[in-house]
């Protein structure tokens, strides 16, 4: 339990993905723990539920979502947070997690990890929400580092500065995605290695890789197919630092069978020590 | 809770108004920076396609037959019409495309409807099913005015069209010629995990329509006319097997 909130490292898991259900619910396979997209289980009650609670009765779970809008000049969502906080408890999920960003204003949602300015008001803001956040859930709330492909010309910080700043003064914990340092690194044209000496790896409680679309002239953060060795190689960078924290592998389109899906999530052992 | 104004809020409205809009984008070069490959404008462009490219997909997800019947370009024209004039209001996309059967006409309309039916039931609880034991402990002078309560995971459609014979040969791997018009019903539910559509003849749907609308079982099997009365034995028994009923009133 390398991190200050006593959160446990629970392995090397896997995003949760709905072409996956059956297989997990019926063969049982032996995987560390599942991430579950929170949104997908919200504003539902029915099948997508069904197949949470069969898995949750046996699977640690945390919660991923994408809609928080931690970022967002719009109100935060009382309704949205309310029923995130009733998906934390059916589940048990260890923690609630979400992007340092926003995802839309005027009470439009663009449905995507928008970049923030990294302004001295925005820090404010952000500091204020999710310091609110953490109170209405009772619990850490830990943000993850978006990949972004702009940036606003009226910063005053990295995103790196940003992140740690957020985190300590919000005292919130941290989703390292290093697939996300990596793409938004070539992106912007900074080094990676900087990025992860800014980070405040007391707070880090998951880490996060994925695979990504490279077009030459940027990179998407796609989280198709494998994961690159230099991601690998920041991962084990990021758990060394951390002292260990919980892997997680999300592939999200043209997902393969769960065994190759789950074998790949497994490559991380290599890259962190094969402590496990 | 720091005031939700100022510049960051500017940035905001301007950033969604571009790539929802395209609304103010010769602004990008004041206000993004340039990447080492990219300019402003390109970069703002990454997250418009991004915005377009998703909705599009969401409704891909939720109308395939749609998409087949229509071809790849008209039904990408149809979701650009809709993304504009619907923007998500919601944390999620899992009912973002309820509205898109009104922006159809005729067959499309009908089989923009089925599959719409699809999403909704598999959002709803499917609940425990009626049992034909249960309903056999009803004594036998409470049936005529019992009353059947349906499930929230079902729904009974009347269209224009055969769209439920359509979505079958799609699904089969055929590729059939669009029907003309030719009424039909069908009932879409849920069995478990699993969505269930069941073809209706005009009998079938008078029926179990009046069911589902809990009118008193004598009353509503009666609606069967010239049916013989085996058939719409046969018929109840299916439906209540099938799980579309949780609850029967008496009294």
């Amino acid at each position: 339990m390398a991190n200050r909130f006593g959160l446990p490292d629970l392995g090397v898991g896997l995003g949760l993905r709905t072409v996956h259900y059956a297989h997990i619910v019926e063969a049982h396979p032996e995987v560390d723990w599942f991430e579950i997209l929170s949104e997908n289980y919200m504003q539902t009650a029915g099948r997508p539920l069904e197949w949470l609670d069969a898995i949750a009765d046996v699977y640690p779970v945390a919660m991923h979502g994408v809609s928080l809008s931690i970022g967002s000049t719009d109100p935060l969502d009382r309704a949205y947070l309310t029923e995130l906080r009733a998906l934390r408890d059916r589940t048990r999920a260890r923690w609630v997690s979400d992007h340092l960003c926003w995802t839309g204003v005027s009470g439009k949602n663009t449905h995507d990890l928008l970049p923030m300015p990294y302004t001295e008001e925005a820090l404010r803001h952000v500091v204020d929400r999710v310091r609110a956040v953490q109170d209405f859930l009772g619990a850490p709330l830990a943000l993850e580092n978006p990949s972004t492909y702009a940036e606003f010309a009226s910063g005053q910080m990295k995103e790196w500065e940003f992140l740690a700043r957020l985190a300590e003064e919000a005292d919130c914990a941290i989703l390292l995605d290093v697939n996300n340092v990596f793409v938004s690194a070539f992106n912007h044209g900074f080094d990676p290695r900087t990025y992860l000496a800014a980070v405040p790896f007391d707070r880090v409680v998951q880490l996060h890789v994925a695979g990504h679309t490279h077009h030459e002239t940027h990179i998407i953060d796609s989280h198709i197919g494998p994961v690159i060795d230099d991601v690998w190689r920041l991962l084990g960078d990021a758990w060394r630092r951390a002292g260990g924290a919980s892997v997680l592998l999300e592939w999200d389109a043209e997902i393969p069978s769960f065994e190759v899906t789950h074998a790949e999530a497994l490559r991380a052992r290599q890259f962190i020590g094969g402590a496990r | 809770m720091s005031a939700a104004g100022g510049k960051l809020r500017e940035e905001q409205l301007w950033f969604a108004g571009a790539i929802m809009t395209g609304a103010a984008l010769d602004e990008a070069e004041r206000r993004l920076t340039p990447g080492p490959k990219l300019g402003p404008r390109e970069r703002l462009d990454v997250y418009r396609h991004g915005y377009e490219a998703r909705l599009v997909e969401c409704l891909a997800d939720d109308y395939p037959v749609l998409k087949h019947a229509l071809g790849e370009e008209a039904f990408t024209g149809l979701c650009r019409a809709y993304i504009a004039r619907f923007p998500s209001r919601s944390p999620n996309l899992n009912a973002y495309g309820r509205h898109l059967a009104g922006m159809c006409e005729g067959f499309a309309a009908d089989l923009a409807r089925l599959e719409w039916a699809i999403v909704e039931v598999i959002h709803q609880p499917a609940g425990e099913p009626l049992t034909l034991e249960t309903l056999a402990t009803i004594p036998m002078e409470a049936w005529a005015t019992a009353r059947l309560v349906a499930g929230e995971a079902v729904r009974v459609l009347t269209m224009d069209h055969p769209a439920n014979d359509y979505f079958q040969a799609v699904r089969d791997g055929d590729t059939p010629p669009l029907p003309g018009r030719a009424c039909s019903a069908v009932v879409v539910y849920r069995g478990g995990r699993t969505v269930w559509r069941m073809g209706l003849n005009p009998a079938m749907h008078r029926v179990l329509a009046a069911l589902i609308a809990r009118q008193p079982l004598e009353a509503a099997l009666s609606l069967a006319g010239d049916e013989p009365p085996e058939r719409v034995t046969a018929w109840f028994r299916e439906w209540v097997s099938s799980g579309l009923f949780v609850g029967v009133e008496t009294g």
